[in-house]
């Protein structure tokens, strides 16, 4: 009787399977993702490692969700790292004494502020929105274009969900593209799923429950995090609730926690 | 003794071509430069198809636009300009700065309109080859800079002087026969007193040769001293104690236009010529620019100062060109332009190491057109880094340029901190109290039910100065009509006894 190799015999298996089961005992090749961790343990394990490296992630949630909160989070990790991030601020909402209290080192930030209107958010016309919109879309694809920005976050956490919806699908296609040349993460902040199929990330953020201590001081919130789409992550059958995690978040006064 | 060489170069008509030489359309077409206070202002100077026209030098304003007019008007004809000083100030250091490159020893030599130097190039052959070698890169090197020159060399300091300004081209005088290329020259070439060209005029002596054939006895008994001074010139025998200047390393161009330009385009033309000269002035001693300030005169007797700061030096043409229009367009000039000044600082090359497990970051020059760019976007005070005040105010910031510096890796673990989304500016809101404390209030669109609040943490400070503030701040947890809950820090400003929503958790 002549002995037969494993590969040789998986092979004559594998041919007589064919019609039915192409590659039947062949594993499937998986591509390893570049993923870079946001800082939130809770959140990282979420997304099995981080958000995507080359790709668009959303953070999406009303105000008062942590969105924000998860953004900087993420970007003080890429600055401690030494790489260059950038904010791209539509509604010049961004505070930069939370960013430092995050651990941004600022100096490695370059942050654009969208022109002024010198109107409170909440009050300006609906009818006119989009000469911010138009600024931060503009400023994005620059820096996108320029490269060597380890991270871009297009802040459009103010803009009317109706407005944010209008941005051209064109417009995320090429900053998809953009952001796969360059290995940046773009992560867009805003009320609700904008980015549609471009974005391979995307979280919905809810806030669930103040931190208190003895009910005169607000110490920290618990978030709720949920993953709403993860372009490469394997589909899980049976899955009928998107997966999701819960973080807290300390005040950035509360000496406590900070020590 | 070692033997003398002198090069000298002369620009005639020099008002006109410090004028042209950043002006290439107006190159092709007849110019005139007056000089003077109007009205009495005089052709001081002209080009070739000027003096074609008829324009001569000493004409008045009226006979020159006599000539304007007869040939066509002034899209065809004879163009008139005004002199500018300052501009032939910075076109005379130009041409310095190109004749320094052949010899460190350098006299100036002008006279009346034109601009002369001479040059010591005794000794330079190793290095430049002949002297007509020497003499033609001198010159192809002076028309790369924008000037049409003579150069004549001879081993007589006053010969090579006069030849040039009497010939066009390249004249090498031989040693030993200054006096056979100075014969048939006219006496007018020599700076003489007007007596003694008048007695010279009356003996019929026309030429340096007929002036140096005159037996030298004789005629200093009849002239004085100063006659053997020009005989000894006529016969290219005179000696010369050489004074060196010392050219001073100034990078600025100036440019004044005829009409008040309002066209940036137009601005940019003449800007990247002028920018070209300093790169290439910076180029030569291996140098790059760091910093570019741009003076315009506007109209109205203001002027509007711009600056390029590369972020390395830099002497890439299209970079400095791209960085200076985006500089004009994020803050354009309020008037039109009379003059345009570029004065820049040089710096050493840059050179960048980079390292294989050094994190990617942008590349500088690139940045700097991106931050241009989105200044001119966003403003030119809105793109930076965000610096923290060391003050007592909540939210106290200003901007500074952004700068990619290599910072080390730091450790990055730390819980995070609940963050805050500002309003810029912050909303008045109505609101409604219950036992001193938040209970409802409106933002202009809805109202909020405050379900907890915390606080109220009271701040003030500055009440020395204008910018005080006397607070109290109230951590707020509210929902909406629509049970939307809602994260936010309200402000009650004592002083205007108002409440502000300053900002939202988030």
């Amino acid at each position: 009787m002549s002995s037969r190799s494993s590969s040789a015999l998986r092979l004559e298996i594998e041919h007589a399977l064919e019609r039915s089961f192409p590659a039947a005992l062949t594993p499937a090749h998986r591509t390893i993702h570049e993923t870079v961790a946001t800082g939130i343990a809770e959140v990282d394990e979420l997304l099995e490692g981080g958000l995507p490296a080359g790709a668009i992630s959303e953070i999406n949630g009303p105000e008062s969700s942590g969105r924000t909160t998860l953004a900087l989070s993420f970007l003080a990790q890429r600055t401690a790292a030494g790489q260059v991030c950038a904010w791209v601020d539509a509604d010049d909402a961004f505070d930069p004494e939370s960013a430092a209290a995050n651990g941004i080192n600022l100096r490695q930030l370059l942050w654009v502020r969208c022109r002024k209107s010198g109107i409170p958010i909440r009050q300006r016309p609906s009818t006119k929105p989009f000469a911010q919109l138009d600024q931060a879309l503009r400023a994005t694809d620059l820096l996108l274009q320029a490269g060597g920005f380890a991270a871009i976050v297009l802040d459009l956490g103010d803009t009317a969900v109706e407005h944010a919806r209008r941005i051209p699908l064109a417009t995320w296609f090429r900053f998809r593209q953009a952001a796969d040349r360059a290995r940046t993460c773009l992560v867009v902040v805003a009320q609700d799923g904008c980015a549609q199929s471009s974005a391979a990330v995307a979280l919905e953020c809810a806030a669930l429950r103040p931190i208190t201590a003895g009910d005169t001081v607000l110490r920290g919130f618990h978030f709720e995090v949920r993953r709403e789409r993860q372009r490469f992550s394997p589909i899980v059958i049976g899955q009928k609730k998107p997966p999701a995690r819960v973080w807290p978040a300390a005040g950035a006064w509360d000496m406590e926690q900070r020590a | 003794m070692k033997p003398e060489l002198y090069a000298c170069v002369y620009a005639a008509e020099f008002p006109s071509q410090a004028m042209l030489r950043l002006r290439p359309d107006l190159q092709s077409l007849p110019i005139a430069v007056l000089d003077g206070r109007p009205p009495l202002e005089e052709v001081c100077s002209m080009n070739r198809s000027a003096r074609r026209l008829g324009a001569s030098q000493g004409m008045t304003r009226l006979e020159a636009e006599a000539l304007v007019v007869q040939h066509g008007g002034t899209d065809q004809g004879l163009r008139l300009l005004s002199r500018s000083l300052e501009g032939e100030s910075a076109a005379r250091a130009v041409m310095l700065e190109c004749a320094a490159i052949f010899s460190p020893r350098i006299e100036q030599a002008s006279q009346g309109t034109a601009c002369a130097f001479v040059l010591d190039i005794a000794g330079t052959e190793r290095l430049f080859g002949p002297p007509r070698a020497l003499a033609e890169r001198l010159r192809t090197a002076l028309l790369a800079a924008g000037f049409r020159a003579s150069v004549a060399v001879s081993a007589n300091f006053h010969t090579a002087r006069i030849l040039a300004a009497s010939s066009r081209g390249i004249t090498v005088v031989p040693p030993g026969e200054e006096a056979q290329f100075l014969s048939g020259l006219p006496l007018a070439l020599l700076d003489m007193q007007p007596d003694h060209a008048e007695t010279l005029a009356i003996w019929g002596i026309r030429t340096l040769d007929e002036l140096a054939a005159l037996p030298q006895d004789e005629l200093t008994a009849r002239l004085g001293q100063g006659a053997t001074t020009l005989r000894n010139l006529a016969r290219g025998a005179y000696m010369h104690a050489f004074q060196p200047q010392e050219a001073a390393f100034a990078l600025r161009e100036f440019c004044e236009f005829e009409t008040p330009v309002e066209q940036v385009d137009s601005l940019l033309f003449v800007g990247a010529r002028m920018l070209d000269s300093l790169i290439q002035r910076a180029s030569t001693r291996a140098m790059s620019l760091a910093r570019v300030d741009l003076d315009l005169a506007l109209e109205g007797n203001s002027t509007h100062r711009l600056v390029l700061r590369p972020a390395l030096p830099a002497v890439d043409r299209k970079f400095l060109l791209k960085l200076m229009q985006l500089e004009i367009a994020a803050s354009p000039p309020s008037a039109a332009v009379l003059s345009l000044a570029l004065s820049a600082q040089a710096a050493q090359s840059s050179k960048v190491q980079l390292g294989l497990f050094a994190p990617q970051t942008p590349e500088p020059s690139r940045l700097d057109v991106t931050i241009a760019r989105l200044k001119a976007i966003a403003g030119e005070d809105r793109v930076g880094s965000p610096v923290l005040e060391d003050a007592h105010l909540a939210g106290a910031f200003h901007m500074t340029d952004f700068r990619v510096e290599p910072s080390p890796a730091i450790e990055g673990n730390r819980q995070p901190r609940m963050a805050l989304r500002r309003l810029r500016p912050p909303l008045t809101v109505r609101m409604v109290l219950k036992a001193d404390q938040p209970d409802l209030f409106f933002d202009g669109r809805q109202s909020y039910r405050v379900s907890t609040c915390f606080g109220p943490w009271r701040s003030s400070g500055c009440w020395w100065s204008s910018g005080d503030w006397d607070s109290d701040e109230w951590d707020v947890l509210a929902q909406s009509q629509d049970c939307t809950p809602l994260a936010c820090l309200l402000v009650m400003d004592r002083a205007n006894c108002e409440w502000r929503l300053e900002a939202f958790y988030d």
